[in-house]
């Protein structure tokens, strides 16, 4: 047993100093935190921030390594998060904190916030310069959504996906539906009367229509598809006063009502869509590219292929076409560095890089669309692109202010319920709108 | 007894005198005192830092964000008492508060009900060691480890779901798909991961009970149940009393299984407690001060209930020097 007598002074105060230090280390030290900085030799150093599955942390490093190879006085360091969920807390005590990485991606969810935070580095004139590969007509322009504001750019997509609709042609023959739809969009015959005809026939049979995640790109791109509006020009919400609009949300209601479509966010973890969809029991479900590697994965990637939203005459509209983005730390020290990083990582050639091989998204810059159809899969790939090129990014006044999407989401949660109807919802939404972005 | 004024110089030195006379090891004594005093600083001193730091300062802020609209990035607006009206008239909130009493009213009676017979069990059984290793290890198991493993155990198809089916003859339910099954789910969880702990508390209450109370009650003619439910139950209740004040309070708190169990709180948020949704306001969404007036809420109802408790305390609790 400890005696006091025992004890050194010396080495007990030590002790108490060392504990006391590391807990005031811990304290301030903001896990991981950042290193950039002049690295030695006079080099730079900058560290990139993102989330990602393993395949695609794999896939950044190797791009860092080659970019490392080009460029032997900078050093990028990768600073991953595995959780989409924590990334952006994590980012946002780390610019509080002043310890944020030099470059890093941002949610299109959460974008406007850290744009209106004048924590993004502007970008036009450096992507108007000679060091650029990414000059801002590159881009696709609808996909720039919140990442520009008032005229100026803060950031740019590093890829997009646009939510297009696999289809399980095994679920689609068992309800007894023998046209394709991708045949049908083809043949500009994929309406959305024949789209509800062939939900309610595979519901008949006990299944899933189809798989929505509820979030912007589901309501604003039905709406879209339908022939509706939800913004006007000025960027005031107008859902709630235009008749295709309420036509359109109604439909969605009943069917989501009627258990013919399903919010995929309701569904259990460990029972969730991708596993509903690769089981067979769902016709439709509305995801980007990354459904690939969910069917490679289960080893089912045959019978399965993908269309665009059906409207109701059969002609292509535009839809929701998600994205995140790549932005600089306002703070950097090592601006050049950081800015050759990002227009690197964003150019057509890092863009390929990065989605060669079964890749993930869409590219966001014109010339590397070859990536998305080097393999052929799905069979029409080529929707995917289409899809981007005339699709849109969230509405730029919902993704400025914090949490609006994810509250106007809520409201659209109490529609697929029952609980409110067309009218009531989008009026709700109106309101919130108003009173949160003050149009 | 008087003493003259003669007297009195001398009574000074005669004190002065014993102060003086004090042995050298008495003095001694009194500087180990001294410095044990001081090392007693040293060695709470982290903790001291470690409660300023991670728990009072937290807590200020909290408070101060309450009243104020903040996203973390921009500058902070006061807006008074509106997240609090804001927050108390919100149905995700109402929903929260329901779950979480929900959870607490099915946990606790269950989870200390279960443990006491637990611990009665084991209490005079031999291999009881091998036993409590067993219930003990959810305790100590990483609840992120936990949830998942429930989480396939689940599943329609899993272990626990087929189960049920076969023995009740029914489709396996779907646990976490089902919001009226979701709750429950959650609330297994939690009793089976903190039943060991409990069971622990309640056995070493029950072989602190005095053996001559127990050996007058047999004397007396008491049988097994009255002596349970008239003399050791009772003299248990003290324990009972902190382990329902603990577990409310753990209750009210749940978060991580939730959060992993039933990502995004669950169909229709059937899971959603008030620490997801203080979690869900400020690190999903980003609204700091509506975050901080939920939390501030659940400070409130915990201080309330742990108030009744203790006010409910007089009726059934007793001490065993009350019986004294």
């Amino acid at each position: 047993m400890w005696n006091s007598k025992d004890l050194k002074r010396r080495s007990v105060l030590s002790l108490g100093v060392a504990a006391v230090s590391a807990l005031v280390l811990t304290a301030c030290g903001g896990g991981s935190g950042t290193t950039s900085g002049p690295a030695a030799g006079g080099n730079s150093s900058i560290v990139f921030s993102t989330w990602g599955t393993p395949e695609e942390l794999t896939r950044f490093t190797e791009f860092n390594t080659e970019f490392m190879k080009r460029h032997p006085e900078i050093k990028v360091k990768l600073q991953p998060v595995a959780s989409y969920g924590e990334y952006h807390s994590k980012l946002l005590a780390q610019l509080t904190s002043k310890t944020a990485p030099d470059v890093f991606y941002v949610g299109d969810d959460k974008l406007g916030q850290f744009v209106s935070s004048k924590r993004l580095m502007p970008l036009d004139d450096l992507m108007a310069s000679d060091a650029s590969k990414t000059k801002k007509d590159d881009f696709f322009p609808g996909t720039f959504g919140a990442a520009q504001q008032e005229g100026i750019t803060y950031a740019a997509p590093n890829d997009v996906n646009s939510d297009a609709f696999w289809y399980d042609k095994k679920v689609l023959e068992e309800a007894g539906i023998t046209e394709d739809p991708a045949t049908l969009a083809a043949e500009g015959k994929w309406t959305t009367d024949k789209f509800l005809e062939m939900n309610d026939q595979i519901a008949a049979k006990g299944l899933i229509g189809s798989m929505f995640w509820n979030y912007w790109a589901t309501h604003y791109g039905w709406i879209s598809a339908q022939g509706g509006a939800a913004y006007d020009a000025s960027g005031k919400f107008v859902g709630n006063s235009d008749p295709k609009t309420l036509a359109a949300v109604e439909t969605l209601g009943k069917y989501f009502q009627d258990k013919k479509f399903v919010d995929a966010d309701s569904l259990p973890s460990g029972a969730g869509a991708d596993s509903k969809f690769v089981t067979h029991k769902a016709g439709f479900f509305a995801q980007g590219r990354y459904t690939i590697g969910t069917l490679k994965g289960a080893k089912v990637q045959e019978g399965y292929d993908v269309v665009d939203w059906p409207t109701p005459d059969g002609k292509p509209a535009p839809t929701g076409v998600a994205a995140s983005y790549l932005a600089i730390n306002t703070d950097t020290k090592n601006k050049d560095a950081a800015f050759t990083y990002w227009t690197e990582f964003l150019s057509a050639e890092g863009q390929e890089f990065r989605l060669t091989g079964g890749g993930n998204a869409v590219p966001s810059i014109k010339g590397a669309d070859e990536v998305v159809l080097e393999d052929n899969y799905p069979t029409h790939a080529q929707t995917f692109l289409d899809m981007r090129d005339v699709g849109f990014a969230n509405y730029a006044a919902e993704g400025a202010v914090p949490a609006l999407s994810t509250d106007i989401s809520d409201l659209f949660l109490e529609l697929y319920q029952g609980k409110n109807n067309a009218q009531g919802t989008l009026d709700k939404v109106a309101a919130l709108i108003a009173s949160k972005t003050g149009k | 007894m008087s003493t003259t004024l003669a007297e009195q110089p001398a009574r000074v030195n005669t004190r002065r005198s014993s102060a003086q006379a004090t042995p050298p090891g008495m003095r001694k004594e009194a500087g180990w005192r001294k410095r044990d005093r001081a090392w007693g600083y040293v060695f709470i001193g982290p903790q001291v830092i470690g409660m300023v730091l991670f728990v009072l300062i937290p807590f200020g802020a909290s408070l101060v964000l309450a009243f104020a609209e903040w996203d973390g990035l921009t500058d902070l607006t006061w807006v008074g008492f509106k997240n609090f009206t804001d927050q108390l008239a919100d149905p995700l909130l109402h929903k929260s508060i329901i779950n979480t009493l929900l959870l607490a009213l099915i946990t606790v009676p269950i989870g200390l009900g279960l443990a006491v017979v637990i611990a009665v069990a084991l209490e005079k059984l031999k291999t009881r060691t091998l036993y409590l290793i067993l219930f003990f290890a959810p305790v100590v198991t990483s609840t992120v480890a936990v949830a998942m493993i429930w989480q396939q155990m689940f599943r329609a198809d899993g272990i626990f779901s087929a189960t049920i089916g076969k023995i009740f003859g029914i489709t396996p339910p779907d646990w976490l798909g089902d919001p009226k099954l979701a709750l429950i789910a959650v609330s297994i969880v939690s009793i089976w991961s903190s039943l060991g702990l409990n069971v622990i508390i309640f056995l070493a209450g029950l072989q602190n009970i005095s053996p001559s109370v127990i050996e007058a009650a047999r004397i007396d003619g008491a049988a097994w149940w009255s002596l349970f439910t008239k003399i050791r139950l009772p003299l248990l209740s003290p324990i009972v009393f902190f382990s329902t004040i603990v577990a409310f309070i753990s209750s009210m708190q749940t978060f991580d299984t939730v959060f992993i169990l039933t990502q995004n709180a669950g169909p229709d948020n059937a899971t959603r407690t008030i620490v997801y949704h203080i979690y869900d306001l400020g690190f999903g969404r980003f609204q700091f001060g509506p975050s901080s007036a939920a939390a501030v809420i659940l400070l409130v109802m915990t201080l309330v209930i742990t108030a009744i408790q203790f006010g409910a305390q007089k009726k059934f609790v007793h001490y065993e020097d009350d019986a004294a």
